[in-house]
């Protein structure tokens, strides 16, 4: 920790604002040369933002940044990158055609187009070495594995000889001994002169790299200070787990689970939840002869090249609610799109009341009575919000589309305020609120709702998980994908937790909730 | 300089024409929004929607104005076998690929064109289209009012379908995000297939009014297909009314540079037209007030 | 080895052109003729290949830089008795510097609408050239001059054919090739790495309109007479459209390839030229959607020992 001197990168009041939403808040940021500086939050806290204001990738909305002093707060991203900052993507985007030694010639070769042929030569061996990488230097970067992809991001970084690297999420998607050997390289790349940033979500990397940490929440920084400090922070443990922050992480008992149901109810009995949510509730059928409504066995699935589920087993009846947990990049969003039709299966079994759908398109799958509620909201933005919920009623007639209508806006009272204003012109809660209306418009048998409380203060997506307990009282069958264990463990009678691609965990939410294997798949305390 | 009279008919005359090309243009439009495709076989299929009224005419003695539903739809039968069996095959490898296969329908298109009806100039005549409408100094053919009705009753009618209607809907959530509208329960190869057929009709539409209004030969596609490109850039991509704007704004144009300058820079204003509002404002002129 | 068989590339592209410059004393005139086609359409399609392999951009504008190239030349040839050489240095300015003047307009939207823009921009300078009574409106210039003789000219093809080729080799094979693939692949990446995308596109564009406008002026002297309908007719890019994809986009071989099948096929259906062209159409779309890399790539999947030569592409 070297916070005397002046600063090598100096940022000040940082905002980046898409339309209304606030992705970053005045946000001001030191680094000195010598440290390993780590930013966390949870998803959707405007860590990627930040690297890619200072990265130049993303255009700042208001703000300066200082490297050595020189204002380059107006520079295009290659200039940035010539002036000194590296930075690598979260998920790797190498050149895949080209080979890993290519991949460092371009950086290379941009800075100094007429260096020397047998200097350049052993510049990159030497950073092949170093990032371990040497074996694989003739190899398309198509090639390579997740984990050697993300070294040859760091390498790539390396190549243009930074004073600033930025490493974006490079643990997200590795198992413990990777995330061991990726703690080993960055560590190696430390050296006097190079401030080194580290977006992290698996905390483990930042505890073990780095001296200072800052903690992102919403947009503005929450805490900034020396690493264990931060970490023991009972404020930052809340923020990660439990956004009420008033609960300690595998202390969710049986009671406060009952407690918080009882506090959402908002109507007389379920028999009544029932009867106004009807509308939006697909009639129980009898049909599929007891087969579940819907059984996953070995679904595998890839997204791009990487290979992201591998053998998913998964059956839902009727009427329950489950939750799907794990960090970021466990495949989460993946399994919800697979679901959905949205990526083909590459081997499994996926049936709906029975009827194997794997491989059908997206509508098909809807036309079933799956619905999912997208990650990122993915609201119309030329549609009002009224044609946006319209949308998803296919094939119903108009009293049926009113009727959903009502009961839609009697779940949120807000969408029938703004029914005629564009989609995107609300808040982040009330897109959300139209996202999972939207959803529920299809009159489904069973909706996913996929990541529903990212990046929402913790008031709305109190209201969200409300009408989510409003929903399963009245019958709904529930899939719930979520970052915020206690939410999801408060309203499902089931979770899994997914971890590199299967389900590492399950159980009654209570008993995952008290696992300390959870926590340690989050947090990674358990050293 | 010609006198006032003349110079106003011309400009009112290069409205109108305008206003029949904004037709046109709005096919163009909708295709490039939800396809994001660039066809480039629009120009052509105005040029059959030409040659069907032309034939149509000639074939069952019926105006070719009234019979205006029925190219519709032929044109439209004629592109929907394109998509289906050309371009959707292609839907995974990126635009380039479609683009480049409505180039060679393009080329294939115009040289049957010449093959089969011989490369003479034509024109769909009816006595009406030559009648004068006068009307203070402006002295206009009737063809060219009676084109320009239809031409704005028909775009306020797409501007209808696509903002009020089911399939409007969809068309827009479609070219939005497409994958989120599959994921909603939109069929989106379906809605893609309907909005080639749903642009090709209004070009044929347009090409039989601009055929009776004015003349057409086998290459006259070129030159319609770069025109409404023209329109869609002035009238901002996906928007319907912009696009009217767009036509209005290129006729008038059009007409100011073809008398200050001589009538052969008539099209050369709209290419420089078309390059200046890419260079500098690329969204369009209506860029803020989208439909 | 990256450098070694650029040496050996740049080897076999000497000893084809030393072999050709004496085609004049074997060939007879027909032949000559045919080879004089066979290497200008190469230059444009090399040239289009240069640009669409290192920035993914496809152009319909080549008759705009083949056009461009004529009328400069003609004009340079007449109005100041500039010698040939000359003159054809100036087509390479002059194309070079259309590009660059245009590209604000060209390059936005990341490529979506350049392929029209070009198209654009061709029929822009036809119309220009049909209006302005100086540049001989529709009936076209003469070059006042004698032309040189088929031999001579054909020399002259063959330089510009081969300078195109060198260019290609010098894109492909030197440092400049892994900017312009990955600049092609991922602009952001490539951004991120500190190169500069726009002026990496911006370069390539200038390049290959320079090839195609010095290929342009001398097409035009040994045709000794220019029109702008033919100049800048949309045939040109057809061709070379049906040259690359026939040949394969992006591949080494693919414009010598599609420059012979263009030339053979445009020979053996000379006296139908619709037919022609609409054949020409059917072929395009068969290839795109059965065998996207063309006739050399399908070759090359037929035969995986060969060694995969992909250019700049």
């Amino acid at each position: 920790m070297n916070a005397s001197g002046a600063p090598l990168l100096e940022a000040s009041g940082l905002v980046k604002r898409y339309g209304g939403l606030v992705a970053i808040n005045e946000v001001d940021l030191e680094l000195h040369p010598g440290t390993i500086t780590g930013v966390i939050g949870p998803n959707g806290a405007g860590k990627s933002t930040l690297i890619g204001l200072i990265g130049g990738a993303i255009p700042a909305t208001q703000g300066s940044i200082r490297l050595n002093g020189r204002d380059i707060s107006r520079l295009a991203a290659s200039e940035r990158a010539r002036a000194g900052i590296g930075r690598t993507y979260q998920i790797p985007r190498p050149f895949l055609d080209m080979t890993v030694e290519e991949n460092l010639e371009v950086a290379q070769y941009s800075i100094a187009p007429f260096i020397n042929a047998t200097l350049a030569r052993e510049e990159r061996d030497a950073l092949l070495a170093r990032t371990g990488l040497s074996d694989a230097a003739r190899l398309p970067a198509r090639a390579l594995p997740l984990l050697r992809r993300k070294r040859l991001e760091v390498a790539r970084a390396l190549a243009l000889k930074p004073r600033i690297v930025l490493l974006d999420e490079v643990g997200a998607g590795l198992v413990d001994s990777e995330i061991t050997e990726l703690i080993t390289l960055i560590r190696s790349v430390a050296d006097p002169n190079t401030a080194i940033v580290i977006v992290e979500h698996v905390l483990r990397v930042v505890r073990e790299c780095c001296s200072r940490s800052i903690v992102l929440n919403f947009g503005t920084k929450l805490i900034e200070g020396p690493t264990a400090e931060v970490f023991a922070n009972d404020e930052v443990a809340a923020v990660y787990l439990g956004t009420g922050g008033d609960r300690e992480l595998g202390a969710a008992s049986g009671t406060s689970t009952e407690a918080e149901a009882e506090a959402s109810v908002h109507l007389e009995s379920p028999a009544a939840e029932r009867r106004v949510m009807s509308p939006l509730i697909a009639t129980r059928s009898e049909s599929s002869g007891g087969a579940p409504l819907l059984e996953l066995k070995g679904i595998c699935a890839s997204y791009g090249q990487a290979r992201v589920l591998k053998g998913i087993d998964l059956t839902i009846r009727e009427g329950e609610a489950i939750a799907i947990l794990g960090a970021n990049g466990a495949g989460k969003t993946t399994l919800a799109r697979t679901i959905s039709g949205a990526i083909a299966p590459t081997s499994g079994v996926l049936r709906i009341a029975g009827e194997d759908v794997a491989g059908q398109p997206p509508h098909r799958i809807a036309e079933l009575g799956i619905a999912h509620c997208m990650e990122g909201r993915r609201i119309f933005p030329t549609l009002s919000v009224k044609e946006n919920l319209l949308i998803a009623a296919r094939n119903a007639s108009a009293s049926a589309c009113q009727e959903r209508l009502d009961s839609v806006y009697d779940l949120f009272p807000v969408l029938a305020e703004r029914k005629d204003h564009s989609g995107t012109s609300m808040s982040g809660g009330q897109q959300q609120m139209l996202a999972i209306g939207r959803a529920l418009m299809a009159r489904p048998r069973l909706v996913i709702f996929d990541e529903i409380s990212l990046g929402l203060a913790p008031v709305v997506m109190d209201k969200l998980y409300e009408a989510l307990m409003v929903l399963k009282q009245a019958g709904m069958t529930l899939i719930v994908i979520e970052q915020d264990v206690d939410r999801a463990l408060a309203l499902a009678d089931h979770a899994y937790v997914l971890e590199h691609g299967v389900f590492g965990l399950s159980g009654k939410p209570r008993e995952i909730a008290a696992d300390p294997r959870l926590r340690h798949i989050y947090i990674g305390t358990a050293d | 300089m010609p006198d006032i009279g003349v110079a106003l008919s011309t400009i009112v005359s290069g409205v109108l024409l305008g206003g029949m090309l904004a037709l046109t243009a709005l096919g163009l439009s909708i295709v490039l929004g939800v396809m994001r495709l660039v066809n480039l076989a629009h120009g052509d299929f105005v040029v059959v929607g030409a040659y069907v009224g032309l034939f149509f005419l000639k074939f069952t003695g019926v105006d070719p104005l009234l019979g205006l539903p029925v190219i519709a739809l032929i044109v439209a039968a004629l592109a929907i076998p394109l998509y289906r069996f050309l371009l959707a095959p292609l839907a995974e490898r990126g635009p380039e690929a479609q683009m480049m296969t409505m180039f060679a329908v393009a080329i294939i298109l115009e040289n049957a064109f010449v093959l089969g009806f011989s490369a003479d100039t034509r024109s769909i005549e009816r006595d009406y289209a030559t009648l004068p409408l006068t009307l203070g100094p402006v002295t206009v053919p009737l063809i060219y009012v009676i084109g320009f009705a239809i031409a704005v009753a028909l775009i306020l009618a797409v501007h209808w379908l696509i903002s009020r209607t089911r399939f409007g809907r969809d068309l827009r959530a479609s070219a939005a995000d497409a994958q989120a509208a599959a994921t909603l329960g939109i069929d989106v190869k379906r809605v893609q297939m309907l909005t080639f057929g749903l642009g090709a009709a209004c070009a044929g539409v347009g090409g039989t009014l601009i055929g009776a209004a004015f003349q057409f030969g086998p290459s006259s596609g070129a030159a319609y297909l770069l025109n409404s490109l023209a329109i869609v850039v002035l009238g901002g991509l996906g928007n319907v009314l912009g696009t009217l704007f767009g036509g209005v704004t290129l006729g008038f144009l059009q007409s100011v540079g073809g008398l200050t300058l001589g009538d052969g820079y008539r099209d050369l204003v709209g290419m420089a037209l078309f390059l200046l509002v890419l260079a500098f404002r690329p969204d369009g002129f209506l860029a803020r007030r989208r439909s | 080895m990256k450098t070694s068989s650029g040496l050996a590339e740049v080897g076999v592209l000497l000893a084809a052109f030393v072999l050709l410059w004496f085609a004049p004393s074997f060939a007879g005139d027909y032949g000559l003729q045919i080879a004089f086609r066979v290497l200008i359409y190469l230059t444009l399609a090399e040239s289009w290949n240069l640009l669409a392999g290192s920035t993914g951009l496809v152009s319909l504008g080549t008759s705009c830089f083949v056009g461009l190239g004529a009328y400069v030349a003609f004009g340079l040839m007449n109005a100041f008795d500039v010698p040939l050489p000359l003159g054809l240095a100036c087509c390479a300015v002059a194309g070079g510097a259309l590009a660059a003047l245009v590209s604000p307009a060209l390059f936005r939207l990341r490529g979506l609408y350049f392929t029209v823009g070009t198209l654009a921009l061709a029929e822009l300078l036809r119309l220009i050239m049909v209006n302005v009574s100086a540049f001989g409106g529709a009936s076209g210039i003469f070059l006042q001059k004698d032309p040189p003789p088929l031999p001579v000219l054909f020399h002259y093809a063959l330089v510009v054919a081969l300078i195109a080729s060198l260019a290609i080799t010098a894109c492909a094979r030197s440092r400049i090739s892994v900017i312009l693939r990955a600049v092609r692949d991922d602009e952001d990446a490539a951004a991120q790495m500190g190169v500069r995308p726009y002026r990496t596109k911006l370069g390539a564009f200038i390049l290959s309109s320079a090839l195609v406008a010095i290929a342009g002026g001398v097409q035009a002297t040994k045709l000794g007479a220019i029109e702008p309908y033919g100049m800048f007719g949309l045939q040109w890019s057809i061709d070379v459209l049906s040259m690359v994809i026939i040949g394969g986009v992006g591949l080494r071989l693919g414009p010598l390839v599609g420059a012979l099948f263009v030339v053979a096929l445009g020979e053996a259906l000379a006296d139908y030229p619709e037919a022609h062209v609409a054949i020409a159409g059917v072929i395009l779309i068969v290839l795109i959607r059965f065998a996207p890399r063309g006739v050399v790539g399908f070759v090359e999947n037929l035969a995986p020992f060969t060694q995969k030569k992909r250019v700049a592409a």
